[in-house]
């Protein structure tokens, strides 16, 4: 018999499921009808959906407000581009990005979990915002142009390879690897484990007397959440070719947590469709005027008063009285 | 093994000039039921900060089996035999009845275990559900607990802090707010609970104290006034005076 959690999660994976169906069909659609910026911009989509997927294991599951997430993106985003112009391989670039992350994450998960709630997201948001005018500064990593020149690179999948350069080809290499992410986390979240991080964000001060060091397990979280972002973060360059600054600013960030609020917080399929729905309002909205910013502004105002369990707080739950009254028929 | 399973020496805690904990000492044997009693004030709760670790003691010491633990982390405690429930009702709220036993129980599982779906933590579910029958709550199980009345907060109170198969419980005020046949009900299922661990209780009924009690702790402004059974605490004059408020 599964429990609550464990049943909210797998009405989570069915609207994944569907999701990954939809996604399918669209890169059906868009091979078909040879497009290229759909394609582009779903990927995109997709890549943006993987950091929101870590803001939602600190925010949704632990209780954590990450303002900062965009460094371990950018992390990734620049490590991984500066593995490819040295040797152009997918795995090189995604194991170098791991370990920075892993090591970065613990540094920075040092540092910020010092402290709690509003000072937790402000020294998330003190550190990213460091490291952004850092790297800004640094002629070496291209400095306010960023790193430009990225190379194709042929993705090894054992049985055979896919370009990055291939529309198609690369959006469902980074659905696979989005999805793969969203598995894992929401493997992890129903473990033990997980369930710690649950019990820290519904009541931190009882979890010392369950027998758990409480700073421990809000630094795994935030190294696991680290690993995320920068592996999402370092398919970005094998998209566009480049790298700048601008994905470690606060815009970064603060779209993430945008897209976990809108989408449904503590559903980690909120980020998925969040981040689609929130590309695709940008892209649109973008085409009619520059001002899209004050749109997104609005929309998640919107979000906040009227679905304040966001897109998936509403939908999933009704999936999940569907899943119940199967599994008692 | 020592025989006391947990032994507190000349215990010692000041916030700014207050005394709140004073030169305490006192061991308690052994699947007992030892109650602390004492008027508002008195250091009850404060002592229990103390022995589990969420307040460091200034000075003293805190035995758990002959085995010094003073000033650990909770954690730590938890790890040597010890758990605490609170006087105000300390879970979580959002989560079910079962969760947060669950979550109690899962230190009972294996390390190994942490990186396993929770469906296959058989241990931590059995002792779910053998503390939702000796509890009364089966009923209850998938209700969030902020669904509860507050008489089965408070026993999913106690339940909760007795997951995870502890030597020594403490137990803050189980029965405050209690209806009064509620507060028998809790008499007589902490009673049967000290066949296997050893209980040190805050109470404020004394009817409660007396049946319940093996052994009396009372407290006054930070010490610790006198101590014994029931009936000698009961006889001795400067407790009646300090107390029970009459010569």
């Amino acid at each position: 018999m599964a429990d609550a959690l464990t049943r909210s999660m797998r009405a989570s994976h069915v609207l994944a499921a569907v999701l990954v169906v939809a996604s399918l069909g669209f890169a059906a659609f868009g091979a078909a009808s040879g497009d290229t910026f759909y394609l582009r911009l779903g990927t995109e989509a997709l890549i943006f959906a993987g950091l929101a997927l870590s803001v939602d294991i600190l925010l949704g599951y632990t209780g954590l407000l990450s303002l900062g997430q965009a460094l371990y993106f950018g992390l990734g985003a620049y490590l991984s581009a500066l593995v490819l112009m040295v040797t152009p391989s997918f795995w090189a670039a995604m194991g170098a990005t791991a370990i920075g992350a892993v090591v970065v994450g613990t540094i920075g998960g040092f540092i910020a979990n010092r402290v709690r709630g509003v000072y937790f997201a402000l020294i998330t948001f003190g550190m990213a915002q460091v490291i952004a005018k850092v790297v800004y500064n640094t002629r070496a990593l291209g400095a306010s142009d960023g790193l430009i020149g990225v190379p194709v690179i042929d993705i090894n999948l054992g049985l055979f390879k896919i370009s990055s350069a291939s529309p198609v080809g690369f959006f469902l290499v980074v659905l696979t690897f989005i999805i793969i992410l969203y598995a894992l986390a929401a493997y992890l979240l129903d473990t033990p484990f997980g369930r710690l991080l649950i019990a820290l964000r519904a009541n931190e001060r009882r979890v010392p007397f369950l027998g758990y060091r409480t700073v421990t397990a809000r630094l795994a979280a935030y190294v696991i959440a680290a690993v995320i972002a920068a592996l999402s973060g370092a398919l970005y360059p094998m998209l566009r070719g480049f790298v700048s600054p601008e994905l470690l600013f606060f815009a970064t960030s603060g779209n993430a947590v945008i897209t976990v609020v809108t989408g449904g917080v503590g559903t980690l399929v909120g980020a998925l469709y969040g981040s689609i729905l929130l590309t695709l309002f940008k892209s649109v909205v973008g085409s009619y005027t520059e001002h899209h910013l004050i749109v997104i502004g609005l929309l998640f105002m919107g979000a906040v008063i009227f679905l304040p369990r966001g897109l998936m707080g509403i939908v999933r739950p009704v999936i999940e009285r569907r899943l119940n009254r199967g599994a008692k028929s | 093994m020592s025989a006391s399973v947990l032994e507190v020496r000349d215990l010692s805690v000041h916030f700014g000039g207050l005394r709140a904990v004073d030169n305490v000492s006192f061991a308690i044997a052994r699947h007992r039921i030892t109650t602390v009693i004492g008027p508002n004030g008195a250091g009850k709760s404060t002592l229990f900060n103390l022995i589990s670790g969420a307040v460091r003691p200034r000075a003293g010491q805190v035995l758990i089996d002959g085995v010094d633990h003073t000033g650990e982390p909770p954690h730590r405690l938890q790890a040597a035999g010890l758990a605490r429930s609170f006087q105000i009702t300390n879970l979580f709220f959002e989560l079910s009845v079962a969760e947060n036993l669950r979550l109690a129980a899962q230190i009972l599982e294996p390390m190994a275990m942490a990186w396993r779906p929770v469906a296959a933590s058989r241990t931590a579910l059995a002792r779910v559900d053998e503390l939702l029958e000796r509890f009364g709550l089966t009923d209850k199980a998938p209700y969030p607990v902020g669904k509860l009345s507050h008489g089965e907060q408070r026993r999913l109170e106690v339940a909760v802090a007795l997951a995870c198969k502890p030597k020594v419980l403490l137990l803050d005020e189980p029965t405050q707010g209690m209806s009064h046949g509620d507060t028998e009900d809790t008499a007589k299922l902490i009673k049967s609970l000290s066949s296997d661990v050893t209980i040190l209780l805050i109470e404020h009924d004394i009817g409660l104290v007396m049946s319940l009690s093996d052994h009396v702790i009372v407290m006054h402004q930070g010490q610790k006034l006198a101590e014994g059974t029931p009936a000698e605490v009961r006889g001795n004059p400067a407790v009646q005076t300090a107390y029970f408020g009459h010569a």
